[in-house]
């Protein structure tokens, strides 16, 4: 689950400091997938990095997947967003001089070896996440040589690998075709039904035409 | 944390990603890591055949008489029994044994048994002898081995072990002699002598005597070009040819520790004797220019290692800058800044490890020609060693762990960038 409260962030521009979140609540339970919609440049990026212990200066009260991000350290919040956030990047973000199957492995591959984390075991929970989002036979291809929409499913279930209760995923729809965007939708439900807390931030409304709730971000605030 | 075996993977697949780069500065740690253990071990060849050359024993004070003496005024002068037992008390000196040279005449006229080859018809060779305490060379001999024989027995020898040497690389050659074998196998071996006579015309005495030689042991301590009798045997023969009670021509102090060594030396020259540092001070000359020989090229490979680590840092600070956006990624997926670190110095420890490697082997190729190359264009002579390079086990280690320390120094500027990328930023 993500809980946020009184959320405020504020950008420096010289001299200047420029109000981007303005005191935001927000509550996504287990299972519920929800949109957040709004123009450019309203703070929809820096919400959702805020709430996937990325961001570390704002002000006010962040609870995610049970963990106080109030004073939480570089390490501990890393060991968070390995172990229950998974991240959906617009530009998918996946690392072109390694192959699908070792870009899904990455968040195994950074956990602390213990039992069942070896590389073998994570190299086969990999496979699986492929499998899941039906690439299980690309998983030897470099990015380049796949889709758009090969490429989003990639770092979908690369965010899925490490099974977490959250997942925030930042316009991932943008760079894909019609059929492909919905493929990445139908994902996005499924796991909501899992029992994830999905939090999408889109300006497209084929995706909040799928969420079980759309909120729009406008000036700072969420209504 | 990321684990150890994650940390190494990651590294692995950021170097796998830029082979030809990791390629080039692996190959700049290589070359400086070939070039440090090349010259070390070629100044560690180079001393133990100095070594080998002018085996100085660092506890031991060579002592002679005064050139210039005032006698029994201050107590020096002549080094008899009463100085040798006056040395011996001196603070710090383990022992004192007394060389005297053999005033009779000794020459051989035929080779030694059993070692063939062939002498030069008429050839007659005057034998320097000298008499030395069998203490002095306990170490090298059986015990009982080196001490005056009874009558018609042969008497024992001690020979310097680098007249081996010289033997076999230039008489045996020239006389088209058989090549002794090294070490105690030529113990036993007899050399038929006549006791008194002499090659130089009107020198001999009016009695002489067939006599064996009989090598006993060869050691470090007794005259290179002497061969060394037990210091009764010389006693004997002087008494048989009515020579008189001649004075020492030598004393070797041994000190109990190398560092009473100068002290030592003072108190003898304040006696009114004598130190003859010759062979000590070629030695300690000669060790002196391998070691600032070898110190300066050193230096030179530590600077080729640094240059390296430059090269290195260099290269990892340009990867880091085009991986932003990769380190970013990875610590949206759980990797601490401790993490993004350790990750690059981990790059830099296997492109430094990788040319430390190398470069060992390097090394020892290059030594194996230099070997081969010497063996063919070095004439044969004395002391020539086998291998100029020496490659003990800690220096192909030092080899290796010097380019992989100066690349960790080298990426430490690059890691702690790479640690201090923001992703929040980035990632926008």
């Amino acid at each position: 689950m993500i809980r946020l409260r009184g959320v405020k962030k504020c950008f420096r521009d010289g001299a200047r400091e420029v109000p981007v979140l303005r005191g935001v609540d927000l509550d996504v339970a287990p299972g519920e997938l929800v949109a957040i919609v709004g123009p450019s440049g309203s703070g929809k990026s820096t919400l959702l990095h805020v709430a996937g212990a990325l961001d570390r200066d704002f002000e006010g009260e962040a609870v995610v997947a049970g963990t106080s991000l109030a004073g939480l350290g570089e390490a501990a919040r890393a060991e968070l967003r390995n172990r229950a956030i998974g991240f959906v990047f617009q530009a998918f973000n996946l690392l072109p001089t390694l192959s699908a199957l070792e870009n899904v492995m990455l968040p195994g591959v950074l956990r602390r070896a213990g039992p069942g984390g070896g590389i073998g075991e994570v190299r086969a929970r990999a496979r699986d996440a492929l499998q899941r989002v039906g690439l299980g036979d690309r998983g030897g291809a470099p990015p380049a040589r796949l889709s758009g929409g090969e490429r989003q499913r990639v770092a979908l279930a690369r965010a899925l690998l490490s099974r977490p209760a959250v997942l925030l995923a930042d316009e991932p729809t943008g760079n894909l075709d019609a059929s492909s965007g919905a493929d990445v939708i139908r994902l996005f439900v499924e796991l909501a039904r899992d029992g994830v807390s999905v939090l999408v931030v889109t300006h497209e409304e084929r995706v909040s035409d799928a969420a079980t709730r759309v909120l729009h971000l406008l000036d700072g605030r969420l209504a | 944390m990321a684990g150890a075996r994650g940390i190494l993977w990651l590294a692995g697949a950021a170097l796998r990603a830029d082979r030809r780069g990791a390629a080039v500065n692996a190959a700049a740690a290589c070359v400086g890591a070939a070039a440090l253990v090349l010259f070390l071990a070629l100044g560690l060849g180079v001393g133990a055949a100095a070594r080998r050359l002018f085996p100085a024993d660092a506890r031991l004070v060579e002592v002679v008489p005064a050139r210039v003496s005032l006698g029994g005024v201050l107590g020096g002068g002549r080094l008899d029994d009463d100085a040798v037992g006056r040395l011996r008390a001196l603070p710090g000196a383990a022992a004192a044994w007394p060389r005297l040279p053999l005033g009779v005449p000794v020459s051989a006229s035929e080779p030694a048994g059993g070692l063939g080859g062939r002498w030069p018809s008429g050839l007659a060779l005057q034998l320097p002898i000298v008499g030395v305490d069998p203490a002095l060379v306990e170490e090298d001999v059986a015990p009982g081995a080196f001490a005056d024989p009874p009558p018609g027995a042969p008497i024992p020898t001690v020979l310097a072990r680098r007249l081996v040497e010289v033997y076999d690389r230039t008489l045996a050659p020239a006389w088209n002699l058989r090549r002794l074998p090294p070490g105690v196998s030529l113990v036993g071996v007899e050399l038929p002598v006549r006791v008194g006579h002499s090659v130089v015309a009107g020198a001999s005495e009016a009695r002489v005597e067939p006599e064996r030689l009989r090598l006993a042991g060869l050691s470090d301590r007794v005259p290179l070009y002497a061969v060394a009798v037990p210091l009764e045997t010389v006693r004997r023969l002087h008494r048989e040819y009515g020579k008189g009670d001649a004075a020492y021509g030598q004393v070797t102090v041994l000190a109990a520790r190398p560092e009473d060594v100068p002290a030592l030396a003072a108190a003898a020259r304040r006696m009114g004797f004598a130190v003859d540092e010759g062979e000590r001070a070629t030695a300690e000359r000669v060790a002196l220019i391998v070691k600032v020989t070898t110190g300066a090229l050193v230096l030179l490979a530590v600077a080729m290692c640094a240059l390296a680590a430059l090269a290195i840092a260099q290269a990892l600070s340009a990867s880091v800058r085009g991986r932003v956006r990769e380190l970013a990624v990875l610590q949206a997926l759980g990797a601490a800044p401790a993490d993004v670190r350790r990750i690059v110095l981990a790059e830099g420890a296997a492109i430094g490890l990788a040319g430390g490697l190398a470069g060992a082997l390097v090394a020892r190729g290059l030594a194996a020609l230099g070997d081969a190359a010497a063996a063919r264009l070095l004439a044969d002579l004395p002391f020539r060693p086998e291998s100029f390079f020496l490659f003990p086990p800690w220096l192909l280690a030092l080899g290796v762990a010097v380019p992989a320390l100066a690349a960790i120094a080298g990426a430490l500027g690059p890691a702690a960038a790479a640690a201090r990328v923001d992703p929040a930023r980035t990632l926008s």
